[in-house]
């Protein structure tokens, strides 16, 4: 039942920019499967290699949506065998160590959107529209959250003690429908996306609606060039999942 | 608002390490190591981490510039050695190549099941410790309050220069407060220069931890250093409040006799701007 509603799902628009465009070396790294899951990674600036972290993540989220402290281990030990830390000099070897940190946000549709599951770990967000009306955000829901430093997982298990005290089934899920909702649509984005979302939330034109209008990958480039340029968007890699 | 500006490598920070060489800093500390050894490890475990927190598996950022005044006998010098003693200041990149030597040490760490594991560790050695002579206090804040003009100048817009002096007691040139006041008047657009001092000191007493007045110091070298601390901007209180520090409005850059954990922890606070870079 619930497979034969996933064929039936489209594809998400998506789409990712680097932090220098002359540059192309972009951390964010997404997934998107007619299936229904999708997956985005944010990896952050100034980690180790966390472009290969935040790829590893989406890779084993699209692969098996259930984590757990097994899954973040096996993910880890993956990544710790691109890399033989013996034999790397001082500087690389410290940084490997110190560890490469990134943001997983993870959603389900599942059966059309009876249910959509969220999972986020760190400052991506997901957003639940109707119209061009927000109607829920996860994990953060304002502006200004995203000033704190965002608990992200890392590749040095040291540094993911803070899910110690999380329980996985709650703090970090949030369950939404489609249902109920007369124009539904479900956006995924990286925390400078996520920020310029939330600071213009009750904007006239709404921001969902100036999202709505990007439609392919070099209208989202122009889009985020101006608003950076505008000073109205940070200067960061920035990835967006839309499924309108 | 000042102390927001965002460290790039376009536009990085500069912190300074100020480290009292005098003889009185070859004494014993309760750990049976000397207080210049003492002083000398944290330092290049600060600089470690400096290091690793610009770096990426394809090199490193210049997002800081670090520069190390020694000063004893008759000496204010360059604290680095070989390519690096040509001048005070250099950008982080050029600090992570030049060491003195790489060691080989063992670190614990978590295996991600569970369990501990050792790990072979290369560690790099920028600063030996050095302690001779007298204590010429002022001269060294005066080539500081030098280095930190010239910085100023040529960064404008970045985050201001941090400077961390490590003394254990009196100046033997003359009061080196007002070399201190005219180092903290110094700026960039985005805030004054930080003064921060610690007092290393083998003679006992109650230790005090970034304290609001100089009440309870008993010495007149420890109010001065007291007044010569710049407070604790907002965002450094924060990271100290969480370090467990208890931080009161007007808390000041300022520690007096602390525990070998303290001492680290003043390099780790002290060396920890809004890196807005860093995500």
């Amino acid at each position: 039942m619930t497979g034969e509603a996933e064929t039936k799902l489209r594809l998400p628009l998506a789409f990712s920019v680097p932090k220098v465009f002359e540059d192309h070396r972009n951390e964010d790294s997404f997934h998107r499967s007619r299936k229904g899951v999708y997956a985005l990674s944010d990896g952050a600036s100034v980690s180790f290699d966390s472009a290969s972290w935040a790829r590893i993540l989406v890779r084993r989220y699209a692969r098996n949506p259930e984590f757990t402290p097994a899954w973040l281990a096996a993910a880890i030990a993956e990544f710790r065998k691109l890399y033989d830390r013996d034999s790397l000099p001082w500087v690389q070897q410290a940084s490997f160590d110190r560890g490469s940190f990134a943001s997983l946000l993870g959603v389900r549709v599942i059966d059309e959107g009876r249910l959509i599951q969220v999972f986020s770990i760190g400052d991506s967000i997901a957003v639940l529209c109707d119209g061009d009306c927000v109607k829920a955000t996860f994990p953060l829901s304002a502006a200004s959250e995203f000033s704190r430093s965002p608990q992200l997982l890392c590749t040095n298990p040291a540094q993911n003690v803070f899910l110690d005290k999380v329980d996985f089934n709650y703090d970090l899920v949030a369950d939404w429908t489609f249902r109920g909702l007369e124009r539904p649509a479900l956006l995924c984005m990286t925390d400078a996306l996520g920020h310029w979302l939330l600071s213009r939330r009750d904007d006239d034109p709404s921001p969902v609606s100036i999202l709505r209008q990007v439609r392919t990958p070099g209208a989202f480039a122009r889009f985020v060039k101006d608003e950076r340029a505008a000073g109205r968007m940070r200067r960061d890699d920035t990835t967006l999942i839309a499924l309108w | 608002m000042p102390y927001e500006a965002e460290i790039s490598r376009e536009h990085p920070t500069c912190f300074l390490f100020v480290i009292d060489q005098s003889g009185s800093m070859d004494e014993m500390t309760e750990a049976g190591r000397s207080k210049a050894s003492f002083v000398a490890d944290v330092l290049n475990k600060t600089l470690y981490t400096l290091v690793t927190s610009c770096s990426k598996s394809d090199g490193v950022r210049n997002y800081f510039e670090v520069g190390v005044i020694a000063y004893g006998g008759s000496e204010v010098t360059t604290g680095f050695g070989g390519a690096l003693s040509e001048s005070i200041v250099h950008p982080i990149q050029a600090i992570s190549e030049h060491t003195l030597r790489v060691e080989e040490r063992k670190k614990k760490m978590d295996d991600g099941a569970g369990g501990i594991v050792e790990l072979k560790t290369k560690f790099p050695i920028w600063f030996d410790p050095k302690s001779a002579g007298g204590t010429p206090m002022r001269a060294a804040l005066n080539r500081t309050m030098e280095t930190v003009a010239d910085w100023c100048e040529r960064h404008p817009a970045s985050y201001p220069p941090t400077i961390l002096h490590v003394t254990d007691g009196q100046s033997t040139d003359g009061a080196p407060d007002e070399a201190a006041e005219g180092l903290r008047k110094l700026s960039t657009k985005d805030g004054y220069a930080l003064l921060f001092n610690l007092h290393v000191t083998a003679g006992g007493g109650a230790e005090i931890v970034f304290p609001t007045a100089d009440a309870d110091l008993r010495d007149e070298y420890s109010r001065t250093l007291f007044g010569m601390s710049s407070p604790l901007p907002a965002h450094l209180a924060r990271f100290a409040g969480d370090k467990g520090y208890t931080i009161a409005d007007g808390s000041r850059g300022f520690i007096f006799n602390g525990d070998p954990q303290c001492i680290v922890d003043f390099f780790e606070i002290g060396t920890r701007p809004k890196l807005v870079a860093d995500r």
